[in-house]
């Protein structure tokens, strides 16, 4: 692989909300990248390439969005594609940006993405217009739906090692209290696990307060290689510098029903495992929960987060109920996860989702965050698991300071 | 349809939406599909800490905070094609169900495929007898929205017998007490006895 080494300059967000009535996806990717600019002290006339990262051509009724985004924030002539994967859709454009850069196709680039899930149509539609994203076919006929898709992983991984509802609560607790200091975030709330149990159930295990938010929203992030930087980023000089040092990916089969056994059967996320591998190999990284300051985890659902940390190898198989409860992975604990809130807290405007991810990796690792929610920075590390489907598509990223 | 907990007015936790239907001809002036003209609120404010773009004196956006909603309603049809798996619903309709058997390594795809993709072999069809175990369940009070179903309703991952993928429909008639349905309990496939919508709603599981 080249020597080029490629880092994150900047990232903007614009604010998460249940409903964006102010404007439409156009303007919050104008509002994010106009904030990502900033913060990278550049011009976006001298970035040279652009990645656009959305889902769902169903939420905003229009195609080929990518050609709006961009010319909405003055990057015509210059190349643009579009990258899509379910909700692990941003950490791939992430991977892209990466890719590109690293091959020396271009020395910069901005990734946007955003998604319209607000309430343009009803909840249950939107649901419907989620489960397009399994089979339609098989699935979707049977009125599957992804919190359902989940529910049933949840049950088996319940059954295999004894883990408690109350303990997928835990998740749900914690990422709503650590959106109480993102200013960006859509759902702030002080819960208990009493809470989340004692909410409307949606699909058995999952209760309302277990899922993951629609959101509107969008986010950027500018990466750069350091030559570009020292002559393009006046943030460069003034801000630490933090490196895309890893990143990997991996898939499975789209059906759960057709995944091996014994691993991952429909209990665990064989993607994010490859991914992980792939990611902490490149970065050096040995023992992934000892050498991370903090991790932004696909929180989809709230038992999505357990098992996707121990896929993770943040912790071992079956023992993520147990450290939910001992706090090992809150804010102060032994590895802070999802101190933005995640997709429970913070939102999840699927095509923003893993850009969001992105930023707070940097921010923390920046020490920009709001001091109730800044972690502190050991090894100057950080990673982020976006993740698409029932894990069919996962992207991991690991990011690091260098000052 | 049964009314869920995001469509009960009374229970749900989002506002309805209006609708063009239900506001006054008037109101809508001359465009037919008008929902609402009003002036939105700055999502951000100034109430927050960091820096935001121009937001020294006033709110940037001030000229652009008139915002118009409409309806837009879109139907569409498809001629849908099943592909080479059309066998399998073919003979749902016969009370038969058919999964694919790879003939180089032998393994059974209970959802059909017609190439096993472990060894890229074109497969063969094989009849199941039609019951198995339950793998695992989740009883549902949401419905996506195009769908047409009861709640609560059971979706379940099944392992059928002679199979050794797992097989995703409904479980059906387990009665009214959820406890009594748990992992491992023998299901069959039953056929329907009345026209459906789609050929994969010709079956669904019940209690063996």
């Amino acid at each position: 692989m080249s020597d080029r080494r490629v880092f994150v300059l900047g990232g903007g967000i614009s604010k998460m909300a249940a409903e964006r009535q102010d404007g439409n996806i156009r303007d919050w990717i104008v509002e994010a990248a106009m904030e990502a600019v900033k913060d990278a002290g550049v011009e976006m006339a001298d970035i040279e390439h652009a990645t656009t990262s959305y889902f769902s051509d169903h939420f905003d009724k229009q195609l080929k969005q990518g050609a709006i985004f961009h010319d909405s924030i003055g990057m015509c002539p210059k190349p643009n594609l579009r990258v899509e994967g379910g909700g692990g859709t941003g950490g791939l454009a992430i991977r892209n940006a990466y890719a590109y850069i690293k091959a020396g196709l271009c020395d910069s680039m901005i990734v946007y993405g955003s998604e319209n899930m607000g309430r343009h149509v009803p909840s249950d539609v939107a649901q419907q217009f989620i489960a397009l994203a399994s089979d339609t076919d098989w699935e979707v006929q049977v009125a599957g739906f992804y919190i359902a898709y989940y529910a049933l992983m949840m049950l088996a991984h319940m059954e295999k090692y004894g883990t408690k509802e109350e303990q997928f609560a835990l998740a749900s607790v914690k990422n709503h209290r650590n959106a109480i200091y993102n200013e960006y975030g859509q759902s702030p709330m002080k819960i208990t696990v009493d809470d989340v149990m004692n909410s409307p159930l949606i699909t058995s295990p999952y209760k309302i307060l277990d899922n993951c938010l629609l959101s509107d929203g969008a986010s950027c992030l500018i990466f750069a290689t350091e030559e570009w930087a020292k002559t393009h980023s006046t943030s460069w000089y003034r801000k630490p510098r933090i490196e895309m040092v890893g990143t990997g990916s991996g898939t499975d089969f789209m059906r759960l029903a057709d995944r091996p056994f014994p691993y991952p059967g429909i209990t665990h996320f064989r993607a994010k495992k490859v991914a992980s591998e792939q990611a902490y190999r490149m970065a050096g990284i040995k023992n992934p929960a000892r050498e991370l300051d903090c991790f932004e985890v696909h929180d989809a659902y709230s038992g999505v987060e357990l098992v996707s940390c121990e896929d993770l190898k943040l912790c071992g198989h079956g023992q993520s109920g147990k450290l939910y409860e001992e706090g090992y992975f809150d804010l102060g604990g032994e590895l802070p996860v999802n101190t933005s809130g995640g997709l429970i807290g913070m939102g999840h405007p699927v095509g923003a989702t893993g850009i969001n991810q992105g930023i707070e990796i940097l921010t923390q690792l920046r020490e920009e965050a709001h001091p109730q929610r800044q972690v502190e920075i050991i090894n100057g590390q950080g990673g982020m698991d976006s993740h698409g489907g029932t894990g069919t598509f996962v992207a991991v990223n690991i990011f690091r300071r260098v000052d | 349809m049964a009314k869920n907990v995001f469509q009960d007015p009374e229970k749900t936790l989002y506002p309805k939406l209006p609708k063009v239907k239900d506001l006054d001809p008037k109101d809508r002036g001359m465009v037919k599909t008008k929902l609402q003209v009003f002036t939105a609120d700055d999502p951000v404010g100034p109430k927050l800490h960091w820096d935001p773009i121009h937001r020294e004196d006033q709110d940037p956006w001030n000229d652009f905070r008139e915002i118009m909603r409409i309806e837009w309603n879109m139907e569409i049809t498809y001629r849908h094609c099943l592909g080479k798996y059309s066998k399998f619903f073919i003979e749902l309709e016969n009370k038969k169900f058919f999964a694919t058997e790879c003939p180089k390594c032998g393994f059974v795809w209970a959802i059909p495929r017609p190439v096993c993709p472990d060894c890229l072999e074109i497969c063969k069809w094989k009849e199941l007898p039609g019951t198995g175990t339950l793998v695992s369940f989740s009883v549902s009070e949401f419905v996506p929205g195009f769908m047409d179903v009861e709640t609560p309703y059971v979706l379940a991952m099944v392992k059928m017998d002679g199979a050794d993928s797992l097989f995703t429909h409904q479980l059906r008639n387990w009665g009214t007490d959820r406890a009594k349905i748990k992992t491992g309990m023998p299901v069959k496939v039953v056929y329907t006895a009345e026209p459906v919508i789609h050929p994969m709603l010709l079956m669904w599981y019940e209690p063996a």
